[in-house]
């Protein structure tokens, strides 16, 4: 019965998304009051159906009810509880209505918590999201229907892939998820807008709190996803360029650019045309990485090909969204009359320098992704492109980008004095260029390009600190009203320090564990050691070990530094017996930030084994960095004047005036 | 500044910025970009010594040899011809022989072929793609397509 | 039922979510609304008030932003004005009501209907494996007791009673291993240590292994005057090719048997096998120059019995290994000249399926067969 009511509830949440496509929207355009007042209810009734539909496939996995043919060919009955729950979003089906669950809660957030919009725009905008809504729940029900059922069904289910049996898993995709999908929300503001004729200063304000929130998750998103691939895969690289990767990659970049372009619009009223393509664009990527992840052209174009189903519904949802966005941009967008002017030097000047770097920066992670597909497809052609293309193009880009990072928030808006903003950087740069020598002087000419990357990082991170320091003219009020003044910085001007200060600690992450990692492989016998940047690590033999549904061969190695104790390591190759699947756990110890990393390799008999070491500095900054820019991102979601219409709370006010007046 | 010369200086630096991406990118797609081949296309066409390359096939039976210092050598064959492959580094899991692998490399002077990674996937359906249709092409395989997910 | 009330329930919320704004809207909405652009704008001023208070903008630029945001807001409230008046006309309305009430409703049950299996329960595992036992087929019987014997793996009797099942049910292998576990908690007992030698054995396709041999022995030393074990040493001692230990057994066991039990022709046939046959080893895979030679000696019977074993095996080694265009032909051929036409015809419907992918080879057989008056499929 559960099943059968999770069902139904995917089938009413479809009919009900259509009466949402009309009502509202019409409502909005014929200023009907009453048909507005329509969406906020169903769009939270939305998401409470389709989260009925998902805690039903959940208590089925939960139950090992292989009466379901979605559990029955994804889960097993002896599978540990925690791998049953993430094993509802294991597999195409459960993963795409987790993704109907997120674009639904996204309505019902803006239907909730969208006291502070007009009627017209909350209800457009709901409309919106209940085309993408219906779109994404018609596909699933038409081919991808986790509800389907089996008549006399087996006893046991087929496993889960070992690699997916992992607590990286439970929490990655929900992640990235509610950022790529987060921007849908987005995409429906900007449609809505075109529809209204509403595209304005105040629009972008509106739209701000959710792009933050579904940039805030994507960031994390990848940063985790990151870090499992790093511990999980054995060989200790943590970004592989692989069209998975970029599929959400891509998204993040349009997004950041979105956040970027949405200040100028929001203050300046300028770049309303920019800004609009760009909120259209962002969620466009969002859809094309989930055509490439679900449909199977990423396996093979020929598989694709004989099995088009579920492909070719996506490239249909994908083709009417875009296309129909984009056929309503272009022949709105004439209509939306210039904004504020603007110098080339001005703050306005530096987030236009960010957008087109960025967005040049997305275009060939784009190329690099699509073109072998393309022309594998056209001409059979197979080529592949690697790193080495990415980090041509996406490498360069990123360099007069971060260069110029820290000059845009110490311009003035409209008219800026590059002269006078540069006195305010003179701190930041001296440290960059000492923190540069420095770096030179310890490893020379042998690493060419490492001094300017740590130089680049520090002048990120110490710009953006005296930035904030200079702005609030800390040393020449002194320390005591200093700190007053700010604490009572807006939440926004914090999220920009903080946000950019964390880009510069994951640059530093990313130019030290590149070049300054050591490497070793050996074949080791039980009690050889190797050296490796100061530290020596002694193979003290492998034995074989039991989990609850894997054996392991597990090596045990003693780090030590300078002959005293630092700790033990027990990499090891695991076979789950089920699938009689292979995988590798890494060893990593981790001193201050950076980290020493043992993978094993094939065993040789007589005991000796292949030992790969790595000694990667500083390399957890690059997933500290992710985490402190999301809370740039949470901080400017805090800040109080994005919550425009609820009154302010009168004591806070009094202090920030008293803090300002002393 | 007048009107018109902000708006072409804004045009301008983004045209700066789009041509420099764009040569980026044409030069990283020609000097980049690795071609995948099989040991057929190895043994016929003479590629010149130093071009990067893709070789993908199936590892030959009984040619894994291991040497110490993580040193292997094997032998990539498409069941018509087969080139020798000579890689030191940790093998990915799934690396067995008679299974299918990418690796990619140069090949030397001697004709070996000198692998600086060998490619493995998540899943032990997994045959990497372009192994799947050069042998199908050959009429070695048939067998599923790997469902993505 | 209750599922059918659940359903109801979730269709009438779902209408009602449409259906009460609908009808509420029309006398609530008199409050003014749209100012909520205005509330931005009036925000931004006064943030620039308090960015001048604190020094953190020039005075000039605040003005300059001052006047911009003025006109913005002057625009926006100008635009709210003219746009107040709401149109509300009663034929939107209606269309509206008729679409929550009837079309929804109708639209979700229909689509339902289409999709949806109603009357199918669920059935959660612990549920399906805890039913009542009646009428419930021998897999889930199988399956409840190793989820049993899974939580309780010391449990002896358990697994010897599920052992001979799995010998029924053809799963030799887990069979063996269950009366393994019954012996090793229970203690030997010579039925269970003759029957796991007997599983272990069919798991071998016959040959009776070390391991076999060692639970025969062990159950005669149990009960020396136990036929079954006895019969199994005996075959094994014919197939290490241990001819005058085999005879010897064969002779002890058949001395004073029961004369009606069935294994006794087998027994008679062996043992006259053994008696004709001159010392050789024994070669389950194919026939060595002894074996041939033999074959000359062999009465027309027991040559066709010898060519039978072969041509099973080349089988059973082809069907489990595949092998090459010729040994299937070989094997078509062999079958017609036994006389076995259906497994003739069977063997080259999976010749032709294995080879299904190589023409040349899938030629070589219908050539085969054709020649053999067969035809392919």
């Amino acid at each position: 019965m559960i099943v059968e009511l999770g069902h139904y509830a995917l089938v009413l949440a479809f009919a009900l998304t259509l009466v949402q496509c009309v009502l509202p929207l019409w409502g909005a355009l014929s200023g009907d009051d009453r048909l507005m007042a329509v969406a906020p209810p169903v769009s939270v009734m939305l998401f409470v159906l389709v989260l009925i539909s998902f805690v039903a496939l959940t208590v089925a996995y939960l139950n090992s009810d292989f009466s379901v043919l979605n559990v029955l060919q994804n889960s097993h009955s002896a599978k540990p509880l925690i791998y049953k729950f993430t094993g509802v979003w294991g597999n195409h089906e459960g993963s795409m209505l987790l993704w109907v669950l997120i674009l639904v809660f996204f309505g019902a957030l803006v239907g909730f918590f969208g006291g502070n919009l007009p009627k017209d725009l909350k209800a457009a905008t709901l409309s919106v999201q209940a085309w993408v809504s219906a779109g994404f729940i018609l596909f699933l029900l038409a081919t991808s229907n986790p509800f389907e059922r089996v008549v006399n069904p087996p006893l046991e289910g087929a496993d889960l892939n070992p690699i997916l049996q992992d607590i990286g898993l439970a929490i990655h995709p929900p992640l990235l998820y509610v950022g790529y999908v987060g921007f849908s929300i987005t995409f429906s503001f900007a449609v809505a807008a075109l529809l209204l004729g509403r595209t304005d200063a105040a629009w972008a304000r509106w739209v701000r709190p959710w792009t933050l929130l579904a940039w805030c998750f994507l960031t994390l998103g990848i940063a985790m996803g990151s870090y499992w691939a790093y511990y999980e895969l054995g060989w200790g690289g943590w970004w592989f360029w692989d069209p998975v990767e970029n599929a959400s990659f891509m998204p993040w970049i349009a997004g950041t650019a979105l956040l970027h372009s949405a200040i100028v619009m929001e203050k300046r009223e300028a770049l309303k045309i920019w800004t609009v393509l760009l909120a259209i664009f962002t969620f466009s990527l969002s859809l094309l990485g989930t055509f490439l992840v679900r449909s199977g052209v990423l396996t093979s174009v020929h598989a694709f090909a004989t099995d088009p189903a579920r492909g070719v519904f996506i490239l249909v949802l994908l083709c009417i969204f875009i296309g129909g966005s984009l056929s309503l941009y272009a022949w709105r967008a004439p209509m939306l009359k210039q904004g504020g002017l603007f110098a080339p030097i001005s703050r306005e000047g530096g987030l236009v320098l960010n957008n087109l770097f960025l967005t040049a920066a997305c275009a060939a992670v784009f190329v690099g992704t699509l073109y072998p597909l393309a022309l594998d497809a056209i001409t059979g052609e197979k080529i592949s492109v690697g790193a080495p293309f990415f980090n041509l193009t996406f490498g360069p880009l990123m360099v007069p980008l971060l260069m110029a990072i820290p000059f845009g928030p110490v311009l003035s808006w409209k008219r800026g004095d590059l002269h006078a903003a540069s006195q305010r950087l003179y701190a930041a740069f001296g440290l960059a260029l000492l923190f540069a020598l420095v770096t030179f002087w310890l490893w020379g000419m042998e690493k060419v390009l490492a001094p300017m990357g740590v130089g680049l990082a520090v002048w990120v991170m110490a710009g953006a600190v005296s930035e904030i320091v200079t702005r609030v003219k800390f040393f020449e009020i002194g320390p005591k009203r200093g700190f007053a003044r700010l604490v009572g910085l807006p939440g926004s001007a914090w999220g920009t320090v903080v946000a950019h200060f964390g880009v510069g600690v994951t640059v530093l992450g990313i130019v030290t564990a590149s070049a300054f990692q050591e490497e070793r492989i050996e074949t080791m016998r039980p009690g050889d050691s190797v050296e490796l940047s100061g530290y020596e690590v002694t193979f003290d033999g492998a034995a074989p070990r039991r989990g609850p549904n894997y054996t392991e061969e597990v090596g045990h190695f003693t780090i030590r530094k300078a002959g005293a104790y630092v700790a033990d390591l027990d990499p090891s190759k695991r076979v789950y017996t089920a699938r009689q699947m292979p995988t590798t756990e890494a060893g990593i110890h981790t001193t201050g930030f950076s980290q020493l990393y043992l993978s094993l390799g094939e065993s040789r008999g007589d005991g000796a084994v292949d030992v790969r070491v790595y000694y990667k500095p500083l390399i957890t900054l690059i997933w500290i960095g992710c985490v402190i820019m999301s809370l740039g991102a949470v901080f400017s979601m805090a800040d109080r004047r994005l919550r425009v219409g609820a009154p302010k709370p009168a004591a806070r006010r009094k202090a920030v005036q008293t803090a300002a007046a002393e | 500044m007048t009107r018109k010369q902000r708006r072409l200086t804004l045009i301008g630096s983004a045209g700066a910025v789009l041509a420099i991406a764009l040569g980026l990118i044409l030069f990283a797609l020609n000097d980049q970009i690795v071609f995948f081949q099989s040991p057929t296309d190895i043994t016929q066409n003479t590629m010149p010594a130093g071009q990067r390359i893709r070789l993908g096939g199936l590892v030959e039976e009984g040619s894994v040899e291991k040497s110490d210092n993580a040193q292997v050598n094997f032998r990539v064959t498409d069941m018509a011809n087969a080139v020798a492959v000579t890689y030191k580094g940790i093998l990915p899991d799934l690396f067995r022989e008679g299974q299918g692998v990418v690796t990619e490399g140069v090949i030397g002077p001697d004709g070996v072929f000198v692998a600086d990674s060998v490619l493995a996937k998540h899943d032990e359906n997994y045959m990497p793609k372009e192994v799947a249709e050069a042998l199908k092409d050959q009429g070695h395989w048939q067998g599923g397509e790997g469902e993505a997910n | 039922m209750i599922f059918w009330i659940l359903l109801a329930v979730m269709t009438g919320v779902a209408a009602l979510c449409v259906l009460v704004p609908l009808a509420r809207a029309g006398k609530a909405q008199a409050r003014a609304d749209g100012s909520a652009d205005e509330a931005v704008y009036r925000e931004q001023l006064s943030a620039i008030d308090s960015e001048l208070d604190r020094g953190l903008i020039e005075p000039e630029a605040a003005e300059a932003a001052r006047t911009e945001i003025a006109r913005r807001l002057l625009a926006a409230h100008d635009k709210n004005e003219q746009q107040h008046q709401t149109t509300a006309s009663g034929g939107r309305l209606k269309a509206a009501q008729v679409f929550a009430l009837a079309a929804l409703p109708l639209f979700a049950l229909g689509t339902y209907f289409a999709l949806g299996s109603p009357e199918e329960p669920d059935q959660p595992l612990i549920t399906r494996l805890s039913a009542p036992a009646e009428g419930q087929s021998v897999d889930v019987l199988l399956a409840r007791v190793e989820r049993h014997l899974s939580e309780n793996p010391e449990d002896g009797q358990g697994w010897s009673v599920i052992a001979p099942v799995y010998l029924s049910m053809g799963q030799p292998q887990a069979s063996a291993r269950a009366y393994a576990n019954a012996i090793r908690i229970l203690g030997p007992n010579p039925e269970w240590l003759t029957d796991m030698g007997e599983a272990l054995t069919m798991a071998n396709q016959g040959l009776v292994t070390e391991e076999a041999r060692k639970a025969f022995e062990q159950a005669v030393a149990l009960q020396p005057s136990a036929a079954k074990p006895r019969f199994f040493l005996a075959i094994a001692l014919g197939q290490d090719g241990n001819i005058e230990a085999a005879t010897k057994a064969w002779e002890d066991l058949l001395d004073g048997a029961d004369e009606t039990a069935a294994w006794v022709g087998v027994a008679r046939q062996q043992l006259a096998q053994l008696k004709g046959v001159p010392s050789h080893e024994s070669a389950p895979n194919g026939p060595s120059q002894a074996d041939i030679a033999a074959s000359q000696d062999l009465s027309a019977e027991d040559r066709q019995e010898m060519i039978r074993g072969m041509v099973n095996g080349l089988a059973g080694r082809l069907a489990s290994d595949g092998g090459s265009a010729d040994e299937w032909s070989r094997l078509i051929r062999a079958y017609m000249v036994l006389g076995e036409k259906q497994k003739a015809e069977e063997a080259l419907a999976a010749a032709e399926a294995a080879h299904s992918d190589k023409p040349a080879d899938l030629s070589l057989i219908k050539d085969t067969a054709s020649s053999l008056g067969l035809s392919g499929s």
